[in-house]
């Protein structure tokens, strides 16, 4: 009987082993059941929602809009077609199944997104733009909130990709989410630096001269918008003039502003410096690319161009905003941009509230007071008149694209209104082939945001 | 005859009670569009049901709870075929189940004397051979296959009965140790270690490796029953060796396996789904699709993808009868097979058949389902007693057979006479 009795373990053993696999089966299925339903065919997608509860995309495909209602967010709300990845909807779909284990696939399930976007402030600036391209994004730099974010050419994503050959370059993507040439917008970020390294005191009490060009210690010449020059100047006035010699002196400057230190206050900010992975911002499965740049030598030309906002340098227009919150704030913290405030499951409950949060310390608060009261100097002085009714900080930028073809204008800044706390970032594509200035649509921007 | 009148007529009650509710569940929740064709399928499997309540009365045995749970499953299997892309009676399966309960009965027959069985191995042998030439003259180019007009056999299954009653046999030869230049060898295990080299490298040959596991499977069992046989004198130490150079024997298979093997080792199935992904990526949809409960018999949309109603039939019965249905089938087979343990046999010979019969559901499951299911790589062999094919369906049934005949033995030498210490055990349902 004993011998028997070892026939009776084995046998048990293949059991005992079998049901514990089965045991691992039934939950890896419970748990991963809705990963597998996302992939499925037959998807029965929820709804997203605006910050009014206005309609930004029906996974249904039962209601009935008017024509073009969703083509100021298609790049950015996107679809569950597989041509757009990088979208909220594509990100997100396990949110927005309308699918549970116990329940399976419920027609009318009420699994939906609700998201901080502004959908009239976002059709009114994607309107403002016309027939020209670009891009926009807003946000409350308090909360993290984004309130905006256009990009054209865009797509009514309920009407298909029927000529998706055809489409124009950009128009499947966000492109607030894809790094540009930033123009002298950089030139925040060197101020930072600058201020960052030197200190206030020592930065104000600098003074360069420009003379419409400056040829470096290369003998490579650096020219200034302003062919006749600047004259001399300080930290603030060359800010305000967008001056290209000053920041090229500044760079060159090894003494009191050591290239190593602008890599590493780069770094602290976010950019892939030199070599440096690329890396890339988080926004509710949106991923965002993070800057990047060539700083190699303080007297070489790609490297004072790169900190001057042309060379190798490359930012996205949703991290130039987030700079813009860190300045705002006062606290050298950026808040950290989202798109989704709760979400609810099949049945209606809120599953996910979205909180706010900082990013860590990029530059001390003396140094964003600093910047930021440069900022806003810049914008009384330069911007009272076209974005009137706002006490605005702001720094323009012209990016030239296309080997110098073409020429992209930008203008990034905060509202210093603590009832309207909006950072933003405007990107105008080839700005010679119309007439829309960025700060149009910043102001019709910043007049169509409804907060309450 | 049957000697208890009451559990047999509890045990039929409750066959008819299960498959009835499982028929009024395909006309309530089903996809049927003529009732005709519900009504067919129930005339069809409490049929059968009767028919196997009476034909089973015909043969002695002392039990008889396996055949319940076997017409339990099989019906089951008929209705569960039966519904796959809408409710019609799946005739070419109800004939096969048939075939499967035919094929247990002979199964019976055959292995109920274990004196008689041991005297025929040569046979076993012998038919083991002619299968294996078979399979190498008959089926074409390297496959595994033998097509006769619109029916296809695939002789691989029939070795595997024969190869765990190989293994039993060769348990009695334990004790009768020859000295080989040094050693003590029993000449026995070299034949089966032989048998299993060539059953091995016929897969390899075939390039159809789903089945080698269920092969390793029942030798392994086997294996460790002769070594740990009374009078073969192994130690802990030739266990542990022979444990351990299996595993390097699987590592270096594993290592240098073929690329179509490779591919589905590594088969991401999510980047892969129209690919080596394909299947294994619906079935896990289905299953998650049906969730508990299911969407209904003949409601589900696995039905579309190939081998639904064998490889992946346990994600096509999740997805129209729920996860936890699918889990019940499975228990009732686990039941089965687990009836050794409540019922042990009687003699060593029987065990090691019964532990043998245990391996090769186990691992048949376990490929079909864990396969399936992505979590080992897919390999496309069959549930015993539940998935579609002849070849698995009869071979099945005569497993069941064994088991059967381990649990009902007949204890007569081969001149007929009784043995002289005949167990007697009391008969049950």
């Amino acid at each position: 009987m004993k011998s028997i009795k070892r026939s009776q373990y084995i046998i048990s053993l293949f059991i005992i082993l079998f049901i514990a696999g089965m045991a691992v089966l039934v939950i890896k299925i419970r748990t991963e059941a809705e990963f597998y339903m996302m992939n499925s065919d037959e998807q029965v997608l929820g709804m997203v929602y605006d910050r009014n509860g206005g309609v930004l995309f029906d996974g249904t495909g039962k209601g009935q809009y008017e024509d073009n209602f969703f083509v100021d967010v298609g790049n950015l709300i996107g679809d569950n077609k597989g041509q757009m990845t990088n979208t909220l909807v594509a990100q997100n779909l396990k949110k927005l199944n309308n699918y549970s284990f116990s329940s399976g696939t419920v027609d009318d399930g009420k699994s939906a997104i609700y998201t901080t976007l502004d959908h009239n402030a976002n059709r009114a600036v994607y309107n403002s733009y016309g027939w020209q391209e670009g891009c926009a994004v807003a946000y409350n730099y308090k909360t993290g909130e984004i309130l905006v974010c256009t990009s054209l050419p865009s797509i009514d994503v309920t009407k298909g990709y029927d000529g998706i050959e055809y489409f124009e370059s950009g128009t499947l993507i966000s492109k607030n989410m894809y790094r540009t040439v930033p123009g002298s917008t950089q030139k925040v970020s060197t101020v930072v630096s600058a201020l960052e390294i030197m200190g206030t005191d020592k930065l104000f009490s600098k003074s360069y001269n420009c003379s419409g060009h400056y040829t470096n210690l290369n003998g490579d010449v650096i020219d200034c918008h302003n062919w006749s020059g600047h004259g001399d100047q300080n930290i603030q006035q060359a800010l305000e003039n967008s001056c290209n010699p000053f920041f090229a002196q500044l760079v060159e400057d090894n003494n009191d502003l050591p290239l190593e230190d602008i890599i590493k206050q780069y770094r602290k900010m976010g950019y892939a410096v030199n070599d440096d992975e690329l890396e890339y911002i988080d926004i509710d499965g949106i991923q965002c690319e993070k800057a990047s740049t060539t700083l190699i030598d303080s007297h070489e030309f790609r490297t004072q161009w790169g900190c001057i906002g042309q060379g190798d340098t490359m930012v996205s227009p949703v991290q130039l905003m987030m700079w813009q919150s860190a300045i705002a704030n006062g606290t050298g913290k950026m808040t950290m941009p989202h798109l989704i405030d709760h979400v609810t499951d099949i049945n209606g409950n809120i599953t996910d509230t979205a909180e706010t949060k900082f990013s860590k310390q990029i530059f001390s608060s003396d140094t964003a007071n600093t910047i930021r009261q440069m900022l806003l100097t810049n914008g009384a002085n330069h911007y009272v008149y076209s974005i009137s009714g706002y006490t605005v900080g702001v720094k323009s930028g012209t990016a030239q694209v296309d080997e110098g073809a073409k020429e992209n204008s930008l203008l990034v800044g905060f509202v210093d209104d603590p009832n309207k706390p909006i950072a933003f970032c405007i990107l105008i594509e080839d700005k010679n082939s119309g007439y829309l200035t960025t700060e149009q649509v910043a102001k019709i921007m910043l007049d169509s945001i409804n907060l309450n | 005859m049957y000697i208890n009148v009451f559990l047999y007529t509890i045990s039929c009650i409750f066959v008819l009670l299960s498959h009835s509710a499982m028929l009024l569940n395909v006309y309530f929740n089903g996809s049927s569009e003529s009732t005709a064709n519900v009504i067919i399928l129930a005339v069809a499997v409490l049929g059968l049901d009767f028919a196997y309540f009476i034909i089973m009365l015909m043969f002695k045995q002392r039990t008889y709870a396996i055949d319940f749970l076997l017409i339990l499953i099989l019906n089951m299997s008929v209705i569960f075929q039966s519904c796959f892309g809408g409710v019609h009676l799946s005739v070419k399966h109800y004939i096969t189940c048939i075939v499967s309960l035919v094929a247990c009965k002979l199964g019976y027959m055959i292995c109920k004397n274990h004196k008689w069985l041991q005297m025929q191995k040569k046979y076993i042998y012998l038919a083991i051979g002619i299968l294996i030439l078979a399979i190498l003259t008959l089926t074409g180019s390297r496959s595994m296959w033998i097509n006769i007009g619109s029916i296809s056999i695939q002789p691989s299954e029939f070795i595997k009965p024969l190869f765990v009653l190989a293994c039993a046999t060769s348990v009695a030869e334990q004790q009768k140790k020859h000295k080989f230049l040094w050693f003590y060898v029993v000449y026995e295990n070299f034949a089966l270690y032989g048998l299993t080299a060539v059953i091995c490298l016929l897969q390899w040959w075939c390039s159809d490796l789903g089945s080698l596991p269920t092969f390793v499977g029942i030798f392994i069992c086997g294996f460790f029953l002769r070594i740990c046989y009374p009078k073969a004198k192994f130690s802990k130490k030739t266990l542990i060796s022979a444990g351990v150079i299996l595993l390097i024997v699987a590592l270096i298979a594993l290592r240098f396996a073929p690329d179509y093997v490779q591919e589905r080792l590594h088969a991401d199935i999510w980047n892969d789904k129209t690919g080596n992904g394909y299947q294994q990526s619906h079935a896990l949809i289905a299953i998650a699709d049906g969730g508990w409960f299911g969407k209904g018999p003949g409601n589900g949309s696995l039905c579309n993808i190939f081998a639904h109603e064998n490889d992946i039939v346990f994600a096509t019965i999740s997805e129209e009868w729920g996860l936890l249905f699918a889990l019940m089938v499975i228990l009732a087979i686990l039941i089965m097979i687990a009836v050794p343990l409540i019922n042990p046999p009687r003699s060593y010979y029987h065990s090691t058949m019964s532990a043998g019969v245990c391996a090769y559901f186990i691992m048949q499951m376990t490929l079909n389902i864990f396969g399936s299911c992505n979590m080992i790589p897919f390999t496309g062999v069959t549930i015993p007693l539940i998935s579609a094919g002849g070849s698995s369906m009869a071979t099945s049934g005569f497993m069941v057979g064994m088991l059967i005949a381990a649990q009902s033995p007949e204890f007569k030498n081969p001149d007929g006479r009784q043995y002289r210490n005949a167990p007697v055990r009391r008969r049950t349902a």
